[in-house]
């Protein structure tokens, strides 16, 4: 009676094998930790499985549904650097030789694990540690161009590429990352960024992945003191994607943007899941997010702020807007607020809506037809976070992507319009 | 021309317009007035294509083209155009995209050559002078924080860029001071021409001194209860409806 094991029903790790597809396969690494920090990893998955519905932040998002039904193996991802690649290296076949910072970063506990045990897919990809890139801008050194990252999903691939980005004290850095791909694939990414003192990073994303991939990406930012972190992510496709970001605010003075445009269509699932942890004083957090959705597509934004009791003088600001344009689509907004500490400044609000009819028939009163006054609405309202992105080339190119989705989300659901 | 036969319209089955008749004549100015809730914002959103607004009997035709059947968009690019009387806020659509994009829209339906980003800036701008709006607001977006003046001033921007050939003015005039007033009475008298009509909506005799209306018409309940000259506003401006509202009740 006295040895009871730790019941644990929230699991099902009869889904464990998803997350450990090839495992078995992998070559030996050689360095002795990352064996053990794998076979730790692999084990933890054995026992929890990967993430169900049961739990709190992944009751809307059904993944394992998704990935049952695909079939896929191991590979390497496909990845390529490009642009100011002078700090960047790409790494395969394990990590043999790293620093120890990096060493440091990969033995780091998930983010939020202990407070929800729903950090499975981290560990799984704790379980490959096989390829992925490095980033390490020294201090004090502002780089004028962009890193560009190009990762390229392939049909039946199962991708685990990782991410560690270092941005040394002063230093300034931007990295775009191009998600894309042909088909059926999953990419069970992690990204781990550490901005140190007054550091700047520009960090965009433009997920363009195929109607029957699969994306989930954690991403955990550690930001220490007078450091600006400004991400933008816009996403257009996968037929599911995870996009879990996790900020530790661990200094005085931090800004953090994290804002994003989702357009789905189909039959996409697309989560947005984001913790923000404000550990110190005086800092400014944002979260804007603007998601358009049509025929059958479903949005998910669950987005908190937790303020310490410590963390006086916060500025934490939340915002989910979405647009619904068929009767099918579905919204899930989350907001939430966790505060400890007594004087600070947080909002949050939601939206879900449909175009403004009004406005529509004023511009078709003007000679705009139906479809070029609709675009021009959901332009004006995606724009409402595209235009705040620092770097213009950025901005340009989200727009380029909105008009294209546009485009092609004309043609396919042009019927729906006249319901 | 316009020619507009036994109109009837209704709002969720409740009828508003109920068979009214009216003909404007080429480059003719007729004004509306009638007593609140007449009719005649729903005979300006009929005309323009509004939905919710079904017609159940009557033809409205613009040189001998039925436009009932078009769309909002289609009955812009044959010449109609509605200033409306509460205009819209767009948050996110910029004056100048806004009216680059109508422009070329009616343009090319019209099968005239669509304006390049300068031909269009020197046309907004000059219009924008004649109107007194400064080059600032085609910066921000439409309607959006705009103040009632300037709101009903924009309308009368607009009509003037896309040259329609008939124009409802509906309380274009409300809300305009005094020298705004004359202004936008300017505008559109500059817009007179041999080939375009206006059917001026309002609720005072004062705007019809800037603007010499052809005929004065007063529409209650629904339907044109009486018609005559520029006499006929300032008579009502003195008597007032009642003997309209009597008749319809
Ligand atoms: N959606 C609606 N459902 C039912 N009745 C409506 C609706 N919209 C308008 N009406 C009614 O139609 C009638 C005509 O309204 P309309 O706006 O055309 O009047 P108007 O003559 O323009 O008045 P005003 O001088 O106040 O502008 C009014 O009685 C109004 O309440
Ligand atoms: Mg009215």
């Amino acid at each position: 009676m006295s040895a009871v094991t730790k019941f644990k029903p929230r699991y099902r790790a009869d889904t464990a094998e998803i997350g450990l597809i090839d495992w078995d396969k992998l070559p030996p690494m050689s360095a002795e930790w990352v064996n053990a920090l794998r076979t730790r990893a692999q084990l933890s998955v054995i026992e929890t499985g990967m993430p169900t519905a049961k739990l709190e932040r992944w009751k809307y998002t059904n993944l394992n549904a998704k990935l049952k039904k695909m079939s896929l193996r191991y590979h390497e991802a496909e990845l390529d650097l490009s642009g100011m690649t002078d700090y960047a290296y790409s790494f395969s076949k394990g990590m043999l030789h790293c620093p120890e910072w990096v060493r440091e970063m990969l033995e780091a506990e998930a983010p939020s694990n202990n407070k929800y045990g729903d950090m499975m897919l981290w560990q799984a990809a704790n379980a490959y540690l096989k390829d992925g890139f490095i980033v390490d801008v020294p201090a004090d050194k502002k780089t004028t161009s962009a890193l560009e990252v190009t990762q390229t999903g392939r049909d039946g691939h199962y991708i685990v590429p990782r991410q560690i980005i270092r941005v040394g004290e002063n230093a300034e850095m931007t990295i775009i990352e191009y998600q894309s791909g042909s088909r059926s694939y999953w990419a069970n990414i992690v990204s781990q960024i550490k901005i140190e003192k007054n550091a700047t990073l520009r960090h965009y994303r433009f997920q363009e992945n195929s109607d029957e991939s699969v994306i989930t990406h954690n991403t955990h930012i550690e930001m220490e003191e007078g450091a600006n972190y400004e991400a933008f992510t816009i996403t257009t496709g996968a037929g599911l994607s995870r996009n879990q970001i996790h900020a530790d605010l661990k200094g005085e003075n931090i800004i953090c943007r994290l804002n994003g445009v989702n357009m789905l269509d189909g039959s996409e699932i697309a989560d947005t899941t984001i913790t923000v942890e404000h550990q110190e004083p005086n800092c400014e957090s944002y979260q804007d997010y603007r998601s358009v959705a049509t025929d059958k597509a479903v949005g998910t934004f669950q987005g908190k702020i937790h303020v310490h009791q410590i963390a006086q003088k916060t500025d934490g600001y939340q915002m989910a807007k979405s647009l619904l344009l068929s009767s099918q689509a579905t919204m899930n907004t989350k907001p939430e607020l966790e505060i400890y500490a007594d004087d600070v400044k947080c909002s949050h609000g939601a939206t879900a809506g449909r175009l403004d009819e009004d406005a529509l028939f004023y511009l078709r009163a003007r000679g705009i037809p139906e479809k070029q006054a609709r675009n021009l609405l959901i332009q004006a309202f995606v724009n409402e976070v595209i235009e705040g992105v620092t770097d213009k080339n950025v901005r340009e190119q989200a727009n380029l992507i909105v008009s294209k989705w546009l485009d092609q989300s004309d043609a396919n659901s042009s019927a729906e319009w006249l319901e | 021309m316009i020619e507009i036969k036994n109109l009837h319209a209704e709002i969720d089955g409740n009828e508003i317009l109920k068979g009214l008749d009216l003909t404007i004549g080429d480059g003719e100015v007729h004004a509306i007035m009638g007593p609140n809730g007449a009719g005649k914002s729903t005979l300006s959103y009929v005309l323009a294509g509004r939905d919710g607004y079904e017609v159940t009997d009557g033809s409205a035709e613009l040189d001998g083209v039925d436009i009932l059947e078009m769309e909002p968009d289609e009955r812009a690019a044959a010449g109609l155009f509605l200033a409306f009387q509460y205009p819209v806020e767009i948050p996110g659509v910029q004056m100048t995209t806004f009216l680059k994009t109508a422009l070329n829209a009616v343009r090319k339906a019209r099968d005239e050559e669509e304006l390049d980003a300068i031909g269009l800036l020197k046309l907004m701008k000059s219009k924008c002078k004649e109107l007194g709006i400064s080059d600032d607001m085609m910066k921000r977006a439409v309607n959006v924080g705009f103040s009632g003046g300037e709101k009903k001033r924009n309308e009368v921007l607009q009509m003037a860029m896309l040259e329609p050939k008939f124009a409802v003015l509906d309380e274009t005039d409300s809300g305009l001071d005094i020298d705004a007033l004359r202004i936008v009475a300017d505008g559109v008298n500059a817009l007179r021409a041999q080939n375009r009509s206006f059917l001026v909506i309002t609720h005072y005799q004062r705007l019809l001194d800037y603007i010499k209306p052809d005929k004065v018409h007063v529409l209650a309940d629904g339907e044109i209860v009486k018609s005559g000259g520029p006499d006929l506003a300032l008579e009502l401006e003195k008597k007032g409806y009642a003997e309209f509202t009597k008749e319809a009740a």
